[in-house]
């Protein structure tokens, strides 16, 4: 493979990289320190929003584009002929240094191909995260994939150094999976979810980590989801150790180079058969090869890290995923009914969801040249956000026998208007969790009319100083008993006046010409606090 | 003879806000005949005594101190905000607000439905999200010395807010925010504490650097061009969550 110069570099793995919808920084609050660059925003902070709208808070680059397997939607895979490329550990932190220090980015988005193995890949992540954390000192946010079919020890260290980590879960189903990415599975892919799960769960009732218990717990996932259990003999192999030395010797591993005893070990094992697991020989899928060239040579070496005294996270700022949306058949419902099942079973802080680009060509995929169904998208993001923050459960919004949103009214006001028995609400009265489920109220509208009402009573004017949207709330509220209108509690009339407003937003939506990915339910205050990312 | 209305003016600065504050609390002049003003861009008016008030700091923490004992540290954190407002009407609003909340106590943040408590809301919201948008958006070129130089035209004065998030960020810099609107520069050297001064156009002119497109501001183009989904395009939803005037130092929208 050819040496390209690094911004050579940088455009062809950005541009890889872009289709990751995620950009989030959020999630952890880290104050800076002395010696060190960097620190974290829970709010999250974007730094620039590209041609697309959408936002951009990190450095969202591949390590590698090269990649084995050969999922049918990605524009990376095997069978497409690309410029293949990769950066080295030290390219990506020097990037990352550079561009933090000049307030272009708020960390690093660090994903890849598989270019030999899960296992290998997620190590040379690994070393471009140790460079960072320990040698530049690098206190910003970092969000790493966790590549489905690494060894568990390998997703456990970089869980240490990163603040947010993601398992693609690609497509809906199992069966879109098979269909559309072959080499993957949704075993392997719910694998490190379940293991990062369980560490985020354990680093927070601070224990050490422990990465032995992946099966007990997950014999009940894996029922619910269709496959058998792993089995776990494999897994038991010693994690890197932060005692070990870091040298990258040519011709060597670069992992078991960093492995060392475990007496000290912060990551647990149970089993000595350590490194030999890893070693070529016995790994279980693909030989682990050679470190590749540009590992070799004349690498940077850092000091060997004494016993950590304080308290390490794993993955402070929890754990996400995405899925394509429009590449397989699936409807609303079954997408929905995923990302509520998602969240309840494996804790995720957000699940994403891509509006499938046709932009290869191939007989399982819709055609070259199809929009992508933005409008969809927009409606599962509502939705979405309604099953988080606003009380709602999957089915409540959708059932098998009505499994897709409607195309003119947005989720909160079609479920409202099938339920105009609740209706009308006195705000001055109505509990928090009621007044949360009005068309127009949104959260923070919901908090300040509990705060507000405690001091005085409210009318229509104090209500729209509050932020709520009158014209899309006025159909579902009372006032001291009394609505803004003489108006009917009708569905039909109430529908048809709902959908004049939202005419020509859905429009824009559907064909590109208007962003309201965030902005949702029209609260005021949705648009600057709530980019695509947050 | 005395005049319908008493206008205090004074300087647009916290300080000076609350020293006026004080000062016409002082005087117990009648809500309807009492006026509060920025003395930049201040119209006279007939029928009206003005008296110019002078900046004093003893008088301003007194204020600042009751807010905080008198009402809650809420109160005060929203007032301040709002002192650093471009709304013409801020120090009338501040001052309506602390009448109430002299009165009402730490309830009166919570009276959002109330005009002047919605309005004081409003003008500190609308400061909080341009601070915001500057910690997003704010560039730093590198100087030859290594010093890390930015530039920013705001409306309101974000100095203040925006110091202490990069103080935080970057310990190990030594970096200075120019607001060129305020003629004011953010300075902070490196490990130690930052601090603000009003800067002449001369000095603003001599500390400001933009090097020509370094490596690294290269790259950045490339990567903020490349990231973009041409299939997705949609310049109107960029020009919301990052308007225009904004951009003026913000180097990936230089055309070029």
């Amino acid at each position: 493979m050819e040496q390209l110069p690094l911004e050579r570099k940088l455009e062809i793995l950005s541009d890889a990289a872009k289709y990751d919808v995620a950009c989030t920084s959020s999630g952890v609050d880290r104050k800076g320190k002395e010696g060190s660059m960097g620190n974290a925003a829970a709010c999250g902070i974007c730094h620039s929003f590209a041609a697309d709208g959408r936002c951009i808070s990190l450095l969202k680059i591949l390590y590698t584009n090269e990649c084995i397997y050969d999922c049918k939607y990605c524009l990376n895979r095997r069978s497409n002929d690309t410029v293949r490329t990769s950066f080295t550990p030290e390219e990506v932190s020097e990037l990352t240094m550079q561009f933090y220090r000049r307030n272009y980015i708020e960390g690093l988005f660090l994903s890849s191909g598989v270019r030999h193995n899960p296992t290998e890949t997620m190590e040379q992540i690994y070393i471009a995260l140790r460079l960072l954390r320990e040698q530049n000192h690098f206190n910003g946010y970092i969000h790493v994939k966790a590549i489905p079919g690494a060894a568990p020890e390998i997703v456990a260290a970089v869980g240490l150094l990163a603040d947010r980590m993601s398992t693609n879960l690609e497509l809906p189903t199992a069966e879109g999976l098979r269909t559309l990415a072959p080499n993957k599975t949704r075993e392997t892919i719910l694998k490190p979810m379940r293991q990062i799960q369980q560490g985020i769960a354990q680093s927070k009732r601070g224990e050490h980590l422990r990465i032995s218990g992946l099966t007990q717990n997950d014999s009940q996932i894996t029922t619910k989801w269709g496959f058998a259990i792993p089995d776990p003999t494999h897994t038991a192999v010693t994690a890197l150790t932060d005692a070990a030395g870091y040298s990258l010797r040519n011709g060597h591993n670069a992992l078991s180079s960093m492995t060392s005893d475990n007496s000290s070990t912060s990551l647990v094992t149970t089993d000595s058969r350590n490194v030999a697991s890893l070693s070529p020989d016995n790994s279980d899928t693909v030989p682990l090869p050679i470190a590749g060239d540009h590992i070799a040579g004349n690498k940077p070496t850092l000091p060997a890290v004494p016993n950590r005294t304080e308290h390490q996270l794993f993955v402070p700022a929890g754990q996400s995923t995405q899925m394509i949306v429009g590449a397989t058949p699936e409807d609303d419902y079954q997408v929905l009914a995923v990302a509520e099942a998602l969240y309840q079973r494996f804790d995720l802080k957000r699940v994403f969801y891509s509006a499938y680009i046709a932009l290869n060509n191939d007989s399982l995929l819709p055609a070259l040249g199809t929009k992508p169904p933005l409008l969809r998208e927009h409606r599962l993001y509502q939705a979405d956000w309604l099953l988080r923050f606003y009380g709602f459960r999957a089915n409540e919004l959708l059932t098998p026998e009505r499994p897709n949103f409607n195309v003119f009214l947005d989720p909160k006001c079609e479920w409202a208007l099938r339920h105009l028995e609740h209706f009308p609400v006195e705000i001055n009265s109505a509990p928090y969790p009621l007044l949360l489920r009005i068309p127009g109220v949104g959260v923070k509208s919901a908090k300040r009319i509990v705060r507000a009402r405690k001091s005085m009573k409210l009318d229509f004017d104090g209500l729209k100083r509050i932020g709520v949207v009158l014209k899309r709330a006025h159909y579902f509220i009372t006032c001291n008993g009394k609505m803004m209108y003489p108006t009917k509690i009708d569905e039909d009339y109430i529908t048809r006046n709902l959908i004049d407003l939202d005419h020509k937003k859905n429009w824009e939506i559907a064909y590109g010409m208007s962003y309201r990915q965030l902005s949702l339910f029209d609260d005021k205050d949705g648009i600057s606090l709530l980019p695509i990312s947050s | 003879m005395d005049s319908l209305f008493t206008t205090y003016l004074c300087e647009n600065t916290t300080d000076g806000i609350f020293t006026a504050i004080y000062d016409a609390w002082a005087a117990k002049i009648p809500n309807e005949q009492l006026k509060l003003c920025i003395e930049d861009g201040y119209c006279y008016e007939l029928f009206t005594d003005i008296i110019y008030v002078q900046t004093d700091l003893l008088k301003a923490v007194k204020v600042a101190r009751s807010i905080v004992n008198k009402i809650s540290k809420e109160a005060y954190d929203m007032v301040f905000l709002a002192t650093l407002s471009k709304e013409a009407d801020k120090i009338d609003v501040i001052y309506r607000f602390l009448k109430l909340g002299f009165h009402y106590g730490r309830a009166v943040v919570d009276m959002q439905a109330d005009k002047t408590v919605c309005r004081l809301f409003d003008i500190q919201r609308g400061v909080a999200n341009e601070a915001h948008s500057f910690r997003e958006f704010v560039r730093f070129h590198d100087s030859e010395q290594g010093i890390l130089i930015a530039k920013i035209r705001p409306k309101s004065q974000p100095l203040p807010l925006i110091m202490p998030h990069f103080s935080d960020r970057f310990p190990e810099e030594h970096f200075v925010i120019l607001d060129e609107v305020h003629r004011m520069g953010g300075f902070h050297e490196r490990r130690k504490q930052w601090f603000l001064s009003p800067l002449s156009e001369e000095a603003m002119d001599r500390i400001w650097y933009s090097g020509e497109s370094a490596e690294y501001e290269r790259m950045w183009k490339t990567f903020f061009r490349t990231i973009a989904i041409k299939e997705r395009e949609n310049y109107r939803c960029q020009r919301t969550l990052c308007a225009l005037r904004y951009r003026d130092y913000m180097l990936e929208f230089d055309s070029a």
